[in-house]
């Protein structure tokens, strides 16, 4: 029954009018209905929530390391905004050196700028003698005029250094207070105020490892964070599909670095001209790449050049069926025959691979065409049957289809780096990958043949059966999606565990399974600081603590331990916290939390 | 714009104790700010010891919030400058420039630089090799480099040559004699002798 639990379609609500078709449903799992779903953990960040999503972590290090937000910002811009580094290297190193690592005065100089505006103060920069009103004291201490700072900021903007704007005094490595620059270089120049401004929202973007742009072209606009995992896979609100990772399509349950290397291998013609070698042999004359098509090895090219098939060197046309005239070269060459061998077999072997993963994003984009047949069929059924029968099986079984014939595609490339020499010589012996092989290839297999015939049910004109037929299509549509979500999961098991776990040197990582696909990233709630939040970075750091309210915030780390007990793998598997359902299998207090 | 009169008052400045510190900084020649030429004596103790080095300085227009362009125009063997084309490798006239930083300070760290060699930064990969796996070769080829081009001598040094082959030795075997004393005639007479 446990089986029953994966099964959920991309829109929830879908799965549950299909109550009926699991009559088999205990209480406990009819209860899970209940639950609201968990928006995702994958979020989107949009031009409008950079703000708040950038607040929640400042926030955060305001409260826990008590300091303005400038010097917070100084920090996590320094620790590529992974607060948990941030605070292990607070515990392990202390304040001081924390902040002295990033750029943050420890003391920060109270001396009250009044004393100096009543006097004439040199500026150690031009050289003059400027009055104290026209001068600014940064945290550190560090005393300049006006004037220079402005020219100092001006300069480090151009320079593409904003996030980091270094005090103007020699070997003086803390960083300026954001608001200093802001108000200084804005009276000299709005424009370049408002790019350093940019450029301190997006470093939330462009400096941390868990938020990344979404690569549409042409760009939607938005970002995406993921927490904890960025081996994973998502779907941006602009609808698309891609490997967080590395920013390429979703290709598990391939490694980043072999979909890479398969991409390459694909578009360069090196496979061509691996071909060529092996079939061919440049004419000595015009250099045409000539095939022999048959005869004796006497080989003549359309530019009328004879040669020797076996040497590839230039003949005159007198020969017999066993000897050219005036030619002999029967010498062996080892080396060239092996060559050859080696190519003809990687060749080969490449064919065999790309030909099955064609073979399966082919069926994949026909059966994109079916939706629309399928939603007729529906239509047809539903016609037919004005009792409002649930249908909901066909478009689960079709969704299954895409998903598990998805998986099945990206098996092969896969297979073909984990089996091949290229990435894992030496990684096992002869026999290791004999049976490893073997081990994935039942399992492929196995996938395959059910992929086939769910897609051969699904094609079916069911909307035209009879009653019985019809009933007996839906249970072997229902037994199909099943069989081949649970052989999916499997073989990315198998994949993960005994496949890449296994590896001694490289590591690959790949996005875990999941049953009802690729998770979509959701809006990043903004909490009801939003209003605080949308008056912009100029308001006053102290402003802004008051406005922060607690509840809305939950640190993402918090659970991080609990969960790791769940996983018995290096990374927590997510899989069913954005789906309806409970997974059994994790300990209470992570349910309750969520 | 550059800031005129901040570098007028560095220029004055420097000047001042030109005498104590040896460091002294001109106008390129007509009556431009922008470029100058700075001196440096030798340090003490050094390779480059009794040598002036010139130094030749662009004040850029961004000046004193980018760093001036330092480079020798006096050859010199180390393994922070090239031996080319007098390219200087030191961080405070790249990224660890501040505005706080003058002409003179700069020409100072270039002195220190040269008495207290970087070889894992290099600028010159074969100087840098030499003064890490040889470094007598090393320290005598700077002294006869200093004695060649760093003094107002130095013209001397093709005399001593010149003389030298007179005597009958071949010009090849004198060069490196002289190299090997770091450019002492007699020396290099006695060990051409030898």
């Amino acid at each position: 029954m446990d089986d029953y639990i994966n099964i959920s379609s991309e829109e929830e609500d879908e799965c549950f009018s299909d109550r009926e078709s699991y009559d088999g449903l205990d209480n406990e799992e009819s209860d899970s209905q209940w639950v609201p779903p968990k928006p995702s953990s994958i979020k989107v960040i949009t031009k409008e929530s950079i703000l708040a999503a950038q607040k929640e972590d400042l926030r955060r290090v305001m409260e826990l390391v008590s300091l303005r937000e400038h010097h917070a910002r100084t920090l996590l811009i320094y620790y590529r905004w992974d607060a948990e580094k941030l605070f292990s290297v607070l515990v392990e190193k202390g304040k001081s050196a924390l902040f002295a690592q990033a750029g943050v005065p420890l003391v920060e100089s109270l001396d009250p700028d009044t004393t100096l505006s009543s006097s004439m103060v040199m500026c150690n920069i031009c050289m003059e003698e400027v009055s104290g009103w026209e001068v600014t004291k940064m945290d550190c201490g560090h005393c300049f005029c006006n004037n220079c700072w402005t020219e100092h900021f001006i300069v480090k903007i151009n320079e593409g250094q904003s996030k980091r704007i270094r005090c103007m005094a020699h070997k003086c490595s803390s960083i300026c207070d954001e608001a200093v620059i802001r108000s200084l270089v804005s009276k000299r120049h709005p424009d370049l105020a408002e790019k350093f401004e940019r450029f301190l929202l997006e470093s939330y973007i462009e400096d941390n490892k868990m938020v990344k742009w979404c690569p549409s072209i042409p760009h939607c606009g938005n970002a995406i964070r993921v927490e904890d995992d960025e081996f994973c896979e998502v779907e941006c609100t602009c609808g698309l599909q891609f490997c967080f990772s590395c920013l390429s399509e979703a290709h598990s349950p391939c490694s980043c670095c072999m979909w890479e290397l398969w991409l390459k291998k694909c578009r360069d013609e090196s496979e061509t001209v691996n071909w060529l070698t092996v079939h061919t042999k440049p004419c000595p004359k015009c250099h045409k790449p000539v095939e022999k098509n048959g005869g004796c090895n006497l080989v003549s090219c359309i530019c009328g050049q004879c040669f020797c098939w076996l040497c590839g060197a230039a003949t005159g046309r007198d020969h017999t069926w066993s000897s050219i005239s005036g030619h002999s070269c029967g010498r062996f060459k080892e080396d060239v025959v092996k060559n050859s061998e080696r190519a003809k077999r990687d060749l080969y072997r490449y064919m065999h691979y790309h030909n099955m993963y064609k073979a399966h994003t082919d069926s994949f984009k026909q059966e994109s065409t079916l939706r629309e047949t399928i939603r007729e069929k529906v239509e047809n059924l539903e016609k037919r049957d004005p009792s409002a029968r649930d249908f909901t099986w066909v478009t689960n079984g079709l969704y299954r289809l895409f998903r598990s014939r998805r998986a099945l595609s990206y098996s092969y490339p896969f297979a073909f780096y984990m089996f091949g020499d290229e990435l894992f010589k030496g990684e096992m012996t002869e026999k290791e990958r004999e049976i490893k092989q073997n081990l994935f290839e039942d399992q492929q297999q196995q996938l395959e043949s059910n992929v086939e015939k769910l897609s051969k049910c699904i094609e079916e004109p069911f909307d035209q059966f009879p009653e019985e037929e019809l009933m007996n299509t839906r249970m072997q549509v229902i037994n199909l999606c099943v069989i081949t979500d649970k052989l999916c999961k499997k073989m990315y098991e198998c994949i993960e565990n005994d496949l890449l776990g296994s590896l001694l040197f490289g590591i690959h990582n790949i996005a875990p399974y999941h049953s009802k696909g690729i998770e979509k990233a959701t809006e990043l709630t903004v909490c009801h600081t939003s209003k605080a939040c949308n008056t912009g970075p100029a308001i006053k750091p102290d402003d802004d603590i008051n406005g922060c309210t607690l509840e809305s915030y939950q640190p993402s780390g918090s659970g991080s331990s609990d969960q790791s007990g769940c996983s018995s793998r290096k990374r927590p598997r997510m899989e069913n916290f954005g789906g309806a359902f409970f997974d059994l299998n994790l300990p209470a207090e992570v349910m309750e939390g969520n | 714009m550059v800031d005129i009169a901040r570098v007028q008052k560095e220029l004055q400045e420097c000047n001042k104790d030109k005498d104590s510190s040896g460091i002294s900084v001109k106008l390129k020649g007509g009556n431009t700010l922008t470029h100058l030429v700075g001196s440096i004596p030798g340090p003490v103790a050094t390779p480059y010891e009794g040598g002036t080095f010139i130094i030749d300085i662009v004040i850029p227009d961004g000046y004193p919030f980018e760093p001036p362009k330092m480079q020798f125009v006096t050859r010199v063997w180390h393994p922070n400058i090239s031996s080319q084309s007098g390219a200087i490798c030191l961080d405070i006239l790249k990224k660890e420039w501040s505005p706080a930083l003058t002409i003179k300070t700069a020409l100072l760290s270039i002195q220190a630089l040269l008495s207290a060699p970087e070889p894992d930064d290099p600028q010159d990969a074969v100087v840098a090799q030499q003064y890490l796996k040889d470094y007598r070769t090393f320290a005598s080829t700077a002294r006869y480099w200093t004695e060649a081009y760093a003094k107002s001598s130095s013209v001397g040094i093709e005399e001593k040559v010149q003389r030298l082959v007179e005597m009958g030795f071949p010009e090849g075997m004198v060069r490196d004699a002289l190299n090997a004393v770091g450019g002492d005639e007699n020396a290099a007479l006695e060990k051409l002798c030898s």
